[in-house]
């Protein structure tokens, strides 16, 4: 009897002996990145913790966080205090949202720190970008994450499959002329030359939207499906909108039903997927159909250099991206990827010094995000090339920090990065930018009406269903679920935010 | 003798009439369960084309083992995940039954004491929980189950709901007298325990087994919490849960994400590698399911025939 308790202790001694660590010289501190898609990282942190050593008196290790498993990790790691985790992403849009964690104490307040180390940070981002991290934190106004430079405006493009366009007698010139409401012709005659089963136009149905209407994303709206629409002036997108800094019910508007029934005129025509309709397979329908390169005109949320990635280079067409309004920084754009440091952590100083030099230093960038040269990448003509090792290193490069100090790829060609940085530099900040939509007060309604629009926006979006039967149903549905009460609390704060600025 | 067992058979029999739809509805229903695992199957030999083209069919229009050539390319971290599977599956299996008959059975023993207090200790966590945020707490910092095997078995080990099973199993198979008689040729509470008590309930304990069996196997939440750092333990399930969630991620969020959602979005598993993910999930426990049914079934029954 004694020997199977013996057997079960040592079982469970075994169990629990791997938790502990050697003692190290050197404090660790930890970061908790995005989107990672990082199996092997031994070469890359051995030659990270030799270039750190002395510059920021530490030992880096990285918690490779995915797009999958982020938010739970984060959330955890944070609202537990987890000492194991200095520094973590932040984002106007990711579950650890930076302004409502700032507001509630997760995050430390770096004016100080900046003010003893951050003379390279300051130097190396833009002043706007400080603008956008300074908000309301739990220890009054202040940077409470240090904002990466990387693509900080935002800009809808229509993505034309220039070789179809071609073949069916139209040249881009006259593609830029046409709008939204007239690619009717475009689309039959593609129809006419591919076949039935064709579908011209490959959309995602929530940008195409905006896109169409001329609207933003508001930060702090329901993220699964906005409600809240911004118009922006098209013309010049720092100025107000043709309806003034008004937050409206997005499906409500002229604007929208006249996009809706364009839209559907389209969809019955079969122009559009239906499986694009659908939300479990619209984003897989899209972007399978993309790399195919079966379509005519698509819509993206375009990034400087998007054309370049080997995502376009390798559909086997001619692409462009027809910009539908200049490129313009809104919140959720400004404040799109960050990194803070979370109060749990023992080590913030350290922590700091790490992101101000990550932020500043080419060397460390370099190695964080593009690998160890020779092992994940080669100079060429002073351009990196990928060796097939980057498969197992690739994190996101945006999510990291200020991308424009990372040198050219071969893909990008010379001089990328430079135009790159004078392209989101140059970008105009809208009307309303900084603000933030606090939906704690109609947290019950948002939930509400989150639910509700996730049955009709989709689909009225890409068209699958008639606005004439169906919105007047839906908006109806929306009044019973407090649409008005939401509104009314967005406009106050909004007014409270443009007169306070 | 012949006529006793022909009355008998007669007994449960019924008319051809009523056979046969007896038999098609549990055909039918048979074949509910099993035409989903083979459209799986038939999606992981699909051709990526076809999918493309037609989405998921029955009669695609090509067939490809390109799924599967990946999975083997997958090489080190698919086996290790393999084999994680089955190390979580089966310690955690051991551990968690021996833990709960351990616990049951001093609840079933009326000359226990403390019977009143530990069945209520162990009720009321199935009523009440931690929430997810103190339970996490007490798991990695005061535990230290964070990046080990630990972190994906200890959490798991107690069930308050088998040990209820569990215990119903003993006060309906294993009669008061039948300790009473062992403790009268002199055994002790351990041998009564193993070498009396325990062959009675061996149907029990299968049903146990294959519960706790299936938790272990199925699990990947776990991984989601406390594995951060050391990916060399991930079990499968999790290998398949983050290519899931990962695709799921970035459909919500493709229109914040932009071109990076789309870069992002050409890492991503193909559809029938996912479905090849998927056999190789359920074939092991699908396999262990004919070893447990005969117990099961005995379980089942046992309790009714002792009447």
């Amino acid at each position: 009897m004694k020997k199977v308790f013996a057997l079960i202790l040592a079982l469970a001694m075994i169990l629990t002996a791997s938790g502990f660590a050697l003692a190290e010289d050197l404090p660790t501190i930890t970061i908790m990145f995005h989107g990672s898609n990082v199996t092997d990282d031994t070469a890359v942190l051995e030659a990270v913790n030799a270039y750190i050593a002395d510059k920021v008196g530490a030992k880096l290790e990285v918690v490779w966080g995915t797009w999958g498993d982020f938010d739970e990790k984060a959330t955890n790691a944070l609202l537990s205090g987890d000492t194991g985790i200095d520094m973590v992403f932040t984002c106007s849009w990711s579950a650890d949202e930076y302004n409502t964690y700032a507001k509630n104490g997760y995050f430390v307040k770096l004016d100080d720190l900046i003010a003893e180390y951050g003379a390279d940070l300051v130097a190396a981002i833009p002043e706007s970008l400080m603008q956008a991290a300074t908000i309301e934190g739990a220890e009054g106004m202040g940077i409470y994450a240090v904002n990466g430079f990387k693509d900080t405006a935002t800009q809808n493009c229509w993505d034309v499959n220039v070789t179809l366009l071609n073949e069916l007698g139209y040249t881009l010139d006259d593609f830029k002329a046409m709008s939204f409401y007239d690619f009717g012709e475009l689309f039959a005659k593609a129809k006419e030359v591919k076949g039935d089963s064709f579908y011209p136009f490959l959309v995602e149905p929530m940008v195409l939207e905006r896109m169409v209407t001329g609207s933003i994303i508001v930060a702090g709206d329901s993220g699964s499906t906005n409600l809240l629409s911004l118009y922006l002036n098209q013309d010049d997108v720092s100025a107000e909108g043709p309806e003034g800094n008004v937050l409206l019910n997005k499906f409500a508007t002229e604007e929208y039903r006249k996009f809706a029934e364009k839209m559907h005129e389209y969809y019955e025509a079969g122009y559009v997927d239906p499986s694009l309709a659908v939300a479990e397979t619209s984003n897989d329908t899209r972007t399978n159909t993309q790399k195919t390169g079966e379509y005519l005109i698509g819509t993206q949320s375009y990034a400087f250099g998007y054309e370049f990635s080997a995502d376009v280079l390798d559909r086997g067409i001619e692409v462009a991206f027809v910009p539908c309004t200049e490129p313009y920084v809104d919140t959720t754009a400004s404040q799109g990827a960050m990194m803070a440091i979370s109060t749990a952590s023992e080590h913030p100083e350290e922590s700091f010094k790490f992101l101000a030099l990550l932020n500043s230093d080419p060397t460390l960038m370099t190695l964080m995000n593009y690998g160890v040269e020779g092992v994940h990448y080669n100079l060429e003509d002073g351009l990196v090339a990928f060796t097939e090792e980057r498969a197992n290193y690739s994190p996101w490069t945006n999510g990291m920090g200020n991308v424009t100090i990372l040198p050219d790829t071969v893909d990008e060609g010379a001089g990328f990065r430079e135009s790159f940085k004078e392209y989101y530099a140059g970008a105009k900040g809208i009307p309303a930018l900084g603000f933030v939509f606090n939906n704690e007060p109609v947290a019950n309604e948002m939930a509400a009406l989150g639910t509700v629009a996730a049955q009709y926006a989709l689909a009225l979006d890409a068209g699958a269903l008639d606005p004439a039967d169906t919105l007047p149903v839906f908006l109806e549905a929306l009044d019973a679920a407090g649409m008005q009460a939401y509104l009314d609390e967005a406009n106050a704060q909004l007014d409270a935010y443009m007169s306070a600025k | 003798m012949e006529k006793a067992e022909r009355r008998n058979a007669g007994l449960n029999t019924f008319g051809p009439g009523a056979q046969a739809l007896f038999h098609g509805c549990l055909g039918l229903f048979a074949l509910l369960c099993i035409v989903p695992f083979l459209f799986v199957i038939i999606i992981s030999f699909t051709s990526e084309d076809s999918i493309r083209q037609i989405g998921y069919s029955f009669a695609p229009l090509g067939w490809s083992t390109q799924a599967y050539n990946y999975v083997f390319q997958l090489g080190g971290a698919l086996w290790r995940s393999y084999f994680n599977s089955f190390l979580i599956t089966v310690v955690g299996t051991a551990l968690s039954v021996a833990i709960c008959v351990l616990y049951s059975y001093p609840l079933y023993r009326k000359d226990y004491k403390y019977r009143g207090f530990f069945n209520f200790l162990s009720f009321f966590t199935m009523i009440f929980g931690g929430g997810l945020v103190p339970t996490f707490v007490v798991c990695k910092t005061l535990l230290g189950l964070s990046d080990n095997y630990a972190a994906l078995i200890v959490p798991l080990l107690f069930s308050p709901f088998n040990v209820i099973v569990m215990r119903t199993f003993f006060q309906t198979t294993v009669p008061r007298e039948l300790i009473e008689a062992s403790t009268i040729d002199g055994a002790g509470e351990y041998r009564t325990l193993l070498q009396v008590v325990l062959p009675v309930v061996k149907p029990g304990i299968a049903t146990i087994a294959l519960l706790n069996a299936l938790a272990f196997w199925n699990e990947w939440f776990l991984s989601l919490l406390y594995i951060t750092k050391n990916m060399d333990v991930i079990p499968l399930q999790y290998l398949l849960m983050r290519m899931q969630r990962n695709a799921d991620f970035l459909a919500k969020n493709a229109g914040m994400l932009g071109a990076d959602a789309a870069k992002a979005a050409r890492n991503l598993p193909s559809q029938s590698l996912k479905m090849a993910l998927v056999v190789f999930i359920v074939v092991p426990i699908a396999c262990a399911y004919p070893f447990f049914q005969r117990y099961v079934v005995a379980g089942l029954t046992v309790g009714s025939v002792k009447g």
